[in-house]
């Protein structure tokens, strides 16, 4: 657990600084954690979260976003707590995100 | 909560699951046959070029912009492909690849751009991909005109629209891309089912067989084409509404769409983005070269202006020679930053129409056709 402990609070200040808020309490770390669940089971079938995780959006859009989703044959089951994390980490007072880069995909010389 | 031990561990282990499942979920991937590309989405893939590959007229497909709605197709086999032309036609038909080649075979320079190019400099924010400067790029296209498969099965003169569906299927419940074309562009000359770009046939572009509506936002040029449709009415689907429409009267920011007066969107606004030096770059003192493209939808481009001092004072950029409809021209500027500092760096195109960009692009819900003279800031600093 001593070698775990640093690793652990350098994840922990990630995602406080991510948050951009005081350290969360465990109750709502739970629902952070329930809605990531909800966020993988509803979304993952059709794409990948990086088009969620590069939107930075209001409640009322994030809402309508998820209203067209469900009208598109999405199941979502824990649809507060995923609009509870969507509004901690990509609510439209969020900082954007640095642009991802791919990895390079041309074939190396010689192959 | 009081704050014992295990808490606190309990706490560290869920915010290092929350961290390790949120990278995991961003890790980068090879998108293969493309150079590292700005990546909005994987599955499907919505890739952006990074400005620093616009320095050529043809855009490498290697770097083109790749934006899907649903998930590609499996791989199309060129013998068994087959494009169903019917409606109302007189002889419904299904070509193949070799009927397609024996028609007249066109080649068409012309800009591709995603109808949501630019959503990022929006405020307030918009869904959708938030692209940047990139998603665009400028292809040789070649194949045979529209206007000629539709001659060939016989198009009834009543017919309004062509409907075109792709081999791409939805998933779960999510809408079919099918999109609608007025007869007037689909018989165009210019208006293409290319079988190539740049000479080749790349899958992710949409070949074997794609639509090319010059001039009109990207999303027209539906790709894998497997049937077109002659049609009196425009398709309803989501695609066509209330997908791809824009706001016949314009919005204060940040309201709603009025469903009854989108319009759907045809041939694109003046527009140059800056793509050299790059925003937030800095320069050592002594001459900056600043590059860009400019493109105008259907009309070509007649001038762009340079400006260094935020929009003050104009020069006039040289441009590269094709000035045609539909495809860009590239533009340079030398400028010689007489002293250090911060410096907004802005471009503005004028088409042959006379359109010229605004300064604000205006704002609609669903951020299309960004097109405000561009800006980027630079900072100027004394040679070490």
């Amino acid at each position: 657990m001593k070698t775990l402990l640093p690793i652990l609070l350098g994840a922990l200040a990630m995602v406080l600084l991510a948050v951009g808020q005081t350290m969360p309490d465990n109750a709502t770390l739970e629902k952070l954690a329930k809605g990531q669940k909800e966020e993988g089971l509803s979304c993952t079938p059709c794409h990948s979260l990086r088009l969620v995780h590069s939107q930075r959006l209001s409640k009322a859009t994030w809402t309508k976003e998820l209203d067209k989703m469900v009208g598109w044959g999405c199941k979502i089951q824990d649809r507060d707590n995923l609009m509870e994390y969507l509004m901690t980490y990509f609510g439209d007072d969020k900082p954007a995100i640095p642009p991802v880069l791919s990895k390079d995909g041309m074939p190396r010389k010689g192959q | 909560m009081p704050f014992t031990r295990r808490n606190l561990f309990a706490t560290l282990a869920s915010a290092a699951v929350t961290s390790q499942i949120a990278k995991a979920a961003d890790d980068p991937v090879a998108i293969p046959g493309k150079r590292p590309m700005i990546l909005h989405n994987d599955r499907p893939e919505d890739l952006e070029t990074p400005v620093r590959y616009f320095d050529s007229w043809i855009t490498p497909i290697e770097v083109f912009f790749v934006r899907q709605h649903l998930p590609r197709p499996a791989a199309i086999d060129n013998d068994a492909y087959r494009l169903t032309v019917n409606g109302m036609v007189s002889k419904p038909q299904e070509l193949t690849l070799a009927d397609l080649r024996k028609l007249p075979q066109v080649t068409v320079p012309a800009t591709l751009e995603c109808t949501g190019n630019g959503r990022a400099f929006y405020t307030p924010k918009v869904p959708g991909i938030q692209w940047g400067r990139g998603a665009i790029g400028n292809a040789e296209w070649r194949g045979p005109r529209v206007s000629d498969v539709l001659k060939l099965v016989g198009v009834d003169a009543a017919a309004a629209f062509i409907e075109t569906n792709g081999a791409d299927s939805p998933v779960a419940s999510t809408p079919d891309f099918v999109r609608s074309l007025p007869m007037a562009k689909a018989m165009h000359p210019s208006t293409i089912l290319a079988l190539s770009m740049n000479g080749q046939t790349p899958a992710i572009h949409g070949f074997p067989v794609r639509l090319i509506v010059p001039g009109w936002d990207g999303t027209s040029s539906v790709k894998w084409v497997v049937r077109i449709s002659a049609q009196a009415q425009a398709s309803s689907g989501f695609f066509m509404n209330p997908g791809y429409r824009y706001p016949k009267y314009s919005l204060p920011p940040g309201t709603p769409a009025r469903p009854a007066e989108l319009e759907v969107i045809e041939g694109m606004p003046v527009k140059s983005s800056i793509t050299a030096p790059e925003d937030q770059s800095k320069a050592p003192i002594g001459p900056v070269e600043i590059r860009g493209f400019a493109w105008a939808g259907e009309n070509a481009i007649e001038r762009v202006e340079v400006s260094t001092d935020g929009g003050g004072r104009w020069r006039d950029a040289q441009l590269s020679p094709q000035k045609l409809p539909f495809a860009w021209r590239m533009f340079s500027f030398e400028w010689h930053p007489s002293d250090p500092g911060y410096y907004t760096v802005m471009s503005r195109a004028t088409d042959t129409a006379g359109r010229v960009q605004p300064i604000v692009s205006p704002w609609n819900p669903s951020g299309y056709l960004w097109n405000a003279i561009d800006r980027v800031g630079v900072t100027v600093e004394k040679s070490v």
